[in-house]
């Protein structure tokens, strides 16, 4: 099969349509400030819309990804609300002053003005590079979940206990985490990005059963109130989640995303294979993205991760083939989360899985 | 450098109980660090470790795969270079799991000239609070306690008979290799044993040999 343009790679995964290659998008956000000029600081990135976008158009450029998805961090809306964030260039910045410290305090949470702070810089950096790149990949924005918001703001341990103590305070903070997650999707539907990527982590079975996840954050009135709202907007439900122990049943049977993008731990029990995943019917009707382990970006051989992805190339293949998806891209070769935006990562290592998915992603090799 | 995990849910006496750890083990000579995420309690701690003349750093919490893995890796070589522990004692988020940060840590050895060591990942578990713990976050005590190798009742001078029973019995079916002991963070009860296993035992490193088996065999090569 001739050579396809990203796009119409991705219209033929989205279609289960045959196509010429697996596709690939490791995860590079962050880290791609190191192509601006001689390199900026993680700070300058995240507080600057067109140098966020800057990053994206020069990591295509680059790296000739599938996809853009333009992932910032984990801690932008809880540092709208008042959180003070830890950034530094070693690190993935996070929480490190919660602004939820007693039951009082989850009354007290009030929706930010998403036109200032980094929520403004995420949504106005959003729309920059879709302008540019959306021609050439499939653009989606990224967007924390409201239970994911919550536990960033309030720490994970308290609001877990919360949720059994005190949960007529958490559903009322996660009442208004949604309606900043609302105002964030209005903003995301006017940036021209065909898919709003969800940060769903906590439907994690390490963390929450099937009947809390569904309570605190899987019911009609947050998460699939804000996927039908993405829709709305014009815009496909992406969903990412790095745990451990995925709700896959949930998070692709029941929210029917057109991405899922998620983690593989070899160590724990249970934790699904790119294969698995396949051959439990997952990628039938998603697009499901996965699972190099992010770590091997900084730590692992240029070589090393050339022969993983190559393998999981092989992998993937073979898992779509058992499943009757001949050469259809329904996996999507990438990280199983985002590559560390540490200013170690090597970048050599990104370009190596982009070029060995096209290589060994062929259908026809 | 050897690293020592703490861990145990919110409530379950984690902070006094590496208090005393720490106290105990300075008081024989070692050359301590701490690592707190607690985050509700970080300037309490960090006002402590100040006035022991302690190192703290925090680690995050949010993304469990690779944020933690980075930041973690990054505090324990800033640690070494700058403060050179022989001990360093970690009292991981509830939502922490200990083997990622076992796989953290030994990714800081790439960071500075140093060895890894793990003493036994010990973990608390309130007695007085089994029944609501079990109740409200049982999925994580469960991913706490799976991973432990000493888990320590806590707070057996407060609870109630039935309850330490109850507490023991939850433990051997969760994981039945780990050993059990008490203690009380408040009474001291426990403490002079916990030093002694972080001094002089030893946990098994994450074994990223293990994990190259398991990829081996799940790609056929």
């Amino acid at each position: 099969m001739a050579d396809m343009t990203h796009i119409e790679r991705a219209m033929a995964g989205l279609e289960n349509k045959p196509a010429d290659r697996l596709m690939t998008y490791p995860i590079a956000c962050g880290v791609n400030r190191k192509l601006i000029g001689n390199g900026i600081t993680y700070r300058e990135w995240a507080h600057n819309p067109k140098m966020y976008a800057q990053a994206f158009i020069e990591g295509q450029k680059k790296f000739d990804f599938d996809f853009a998805i333009g992932l910032m961090d984990l801690s932008v809306m809880a540092g709208d609300l008042g959180a003070h964030v830890r950034m530094d260039e070693q690190n993935t910045p996070f929480v490190d002053e919660p602004i939820i410290n007693s039951i009082e305090d989850y009354e007290k949470l009030e929706v930010p003005d998403v036109k200032k702070g980094r929520s403004a810089v995420l949504i106005e950096g959003t729309k920059l590079y879709c302008d540019v790149l959306k021609s050439q990949v499939i653009t989606a924005g990224f967007v924390e979940g409201p239970l994911l918001a919550l536990t960033q703001s309030a720490g994970a341990e308290r609001v877990f206990m919360d949720m059994f103590t005190n949960p007529s305070a958490v559903h009322r903070a996660l009442a208004v985490m949604t309606d900043y997650d609302v105002e964030m999707t209005k903003g995301f539907g006017q940036t021209g990005c065909a898919g709003l990527c969800w940060d769903y982590l906590w439907g994690n079975y390490s963390c929450l059963g099937d009947a809390e996840y569904d309570e605190f954050e899987g019911c009609s009135k947050y998460a699939l109130k804000l996927n039908a709202l993405t829709l709305k907007e014009g815009m496909a439900v992406a969903i990412h989640n790095c745990a451990d122990l995925p709700h896959l049943d949930t998070q692709i049977k029941k929210f029917n995303p057109s991405i899922y993008s998620m983690a593989y731990y070899p160590l724990i029990p249970g934790s699904l294979t790119a294969s698995e995943v396949i051959a439990g019917g997952y990628a039938d009707k998603t697009l499901v993205a996965g699972q190099i382990d992010p770590q091997l970006f900084i730590r692992g051989t240029t070589e090393k991760i050339t022969q993983v992805t190559k393998d999981l190339c092989q992998e993937v293949k073979t898992a779509l083939c058992k499943r009757g998806l001949n050469n259809s891209p329904k996996y999507i070769i990438a990280s199983g989360c985002e590559v560390p935006p540490d200013i170690h990562t090597k970048m050599e290592n990104i370009a190596a899985v982009v070029d060995t998915t096209k290589k060994y992603g062929k259908f026809d090799t | 450098m050897k690293v020592s995990q703490i861990a145990g849910f919110l409530g379950s006496g984690k902070t006094t109980a590496v208090m005393k750890i720490v106290d105990e083990l300075m008081k024989k000579g070692h050359r301590i660090a701490i690592v707190v995420n607690d985050v509700g309690e970080i300037n309490v701690d960090a006002k402590f470790i100040e006035s022991h003349g302690l190192k703290a750093k925090e680690i995050a919490g949010g993304c469990i795969c690779c944020q933690i893995a980075g930041t973690f890796s990054e505090t324990l070589a800033k640690l070494h270079d700058s403060y050179n522990p022989e001990i360093v004692i970690v009292e991981p988020s509830g939502v922490a799991i200990p083997w990622g940060l076992k796989r953290a840590a030994e990714y800081s050895e790439a960071k500075a000239d140093m060895v890894i060591e793990h003493a036994p990942v010990i973990t608390l578990v309130d007695a007085t609070r089994i029944d609501l713990l079990v109740k409200a976050v049982k999925r994580l005590v469960e991913t706490q306690i799976r991973e432990a190798d000493v888990c320590f009742v806590n707070k057996v001078d407060t609870a109630s008979p039935a309850e330490i029973a109850r507490t023991e019995a939850m433990i051997r079916e969760m994981n039945p290799k780990a050993e059990i002991a008490h203690m009380s963070s408040e009474t001291g009860l426990g403490i002079e044993y916990a030093c002694e296993l972080i001094v002089n035992r030893i946990s098994p490193r994450y074994d990223e040999a293990v994990e190259e088996e398991l990829l081996k065999k799940q790609y056929g090569g």
